[in-house]
């Protein structure tokens, strides 16, 4: 618990705290949500959507 | 600790997720489906020239769709667009009119979509919650130029300006219906690009803010931080235009607009005051410092 309080020493606290397993696993896991939200343009999937994306901002016809 | 962090992130998505698909359900989906029907409805008035623009969609679905939708979309789609087709949809044919009174160009029924819309709206709240609450937050607390309870203000506002306040910039929020200049291809990417440039804008404020603020005082450290949003601005000018031009009336496309707009900040604003509420207890010793704020939106905790 030596690390200072900086940014630095937060990315210190992550590293002793989570083993490279679990950060491989983390990593993996984003890598694959946002593979899915990006690629995903399956018509079902694209126009279930349709009203969220308007409400969020982020259209495309 | 890095548990924790994440946990308190999710929590506060949880809570914005809950304000933000509740807005969908109740403001969102009446209006887009409201604005698709007038949409189509002016279309159709417009005659069948518009079948060069939107031939993607009703040239596909017309033809194969013909005799299981015009059965079962009869009721519910039919009854609400009735008095604005029914003069030709009969001899033009069921399926053409049923589909395009209520939806644009789609591959699942308007009741599937709203609910979709709505489950997505609450994911949307946990995704940016665990994301920039749990996992931003973590490595950034350090670094944010605030008091306690107000840097998960500042996170919030550096949340909404990456995701949607930079690329918004370049390509607002748009009515649905709306015709675009820029393909989907284009436009892609140049969303992406100004996320991307919106969170330097913002990484780079804070880093000004503190060192100009060691070196010569609060003032210039403001002038500082507010030197990266401008460089912002200037590449919103500098990027290529999307022309957007739709059926509705300007008055109505504004108001869309605004409204969609407001609906992100609303969950920023959510997001922020029940991450700086779920602040453990042993770090709040300085509880006075909690903005009113914070106190304002709690009760849509519940």
């Amino acid at each position: 618990m030596a690390t200072a309080n900086t940014v630095n020493g937060r990315i210190e606290r992550a590293r002793t705290e989570l083993s490279p397993t679990q950060m491989a696993a983390g990593a993996l896991f984003i890598a694959a949500l946002g593979f899915t939200l990006l690629f995903v343009q399956d018509p079902l999937v694209h126009d279930s959507l349709h009203n969220f994306r308007h409400a969020a901002g982020i259209a495309c016809h | 600790m890095f548990a924790e962090y994440l946990t308190r992130g999710v929590k506060a998505g949880l809570v914005a997720g809950l304000v933000f698909g509740l807005f969908m359900a109740v403001v969102a989906n009446p209006l887009v489906a409201y604005a698709d029907e007038l949409n189509h409805a002016a279309v159709e008035e417009s005659g069948h020239s518009h079948e060069a623009e939107s031939a993607h969609s009703h040239d596909s679905e017309g033809t194969h769709s013909h005799d299981s939708e015009e059965t079962h979309s009869h009721d519910s789609e039919e009854t609400h667009s009735h008095d604005s087709e029914e003069t030709h949809s009969h001899d033009s044919g069921d399926s053409h009119a049923g589909e395009g009174g209520g939806h644009h160009d789609s591959a699942v029924s308007m009741a599937v979509t709203k609910a979709v819309s709505v489950a997505a709206g609450g994911l949307w709240g946990v995704v940016l919650g665990g994301a920039f609450f749990g996992v931003a937050f973590f490595f950034l607390e350090p670094a944010i130029p605030a008091p306690d309870a107000a840097k998960s203000y500042l996170m919030g506002l550096a949340g909404f300006v990456t995701v949607s306040g930079a690329p918004w910039l370049v390509l607002p929020p748009v009515a649905p219906g709306a015709e675009q200049s820029l393909s989907a291809a284009t436009r892609l990417p140049l969303y992406a690009g100004m996320m991307l440039a919106g969170a330097l804008a913002c990484l780079s404020a804070g880093y000004a803010y503190t060192r100009l603020r060691e070196s010569s005082g609060p003032v210039p450290a403001v002038i500082g931080a507010a030197v990266p949003f401008a460089l912002l601005a200037v590449l919103a000018v500098f990027a290529p235009e999307n022309a957007v031009h739709g059926a509705l009336s300007p008055t109505l496309e504004t108001g869309l607009t605004g409204l969609f707009a407001f609906g992100q900040v609303l969950l920023w604003l959510v997001l922020a005051a029940a991450h700086a509420r779920f602040r453990p207890s042993s770090e709040s010793e300085s509880e006075s410092a909690i903005p009113t704020a914070g106190r304002d939106s709690a009760p849509m905790a519940d």
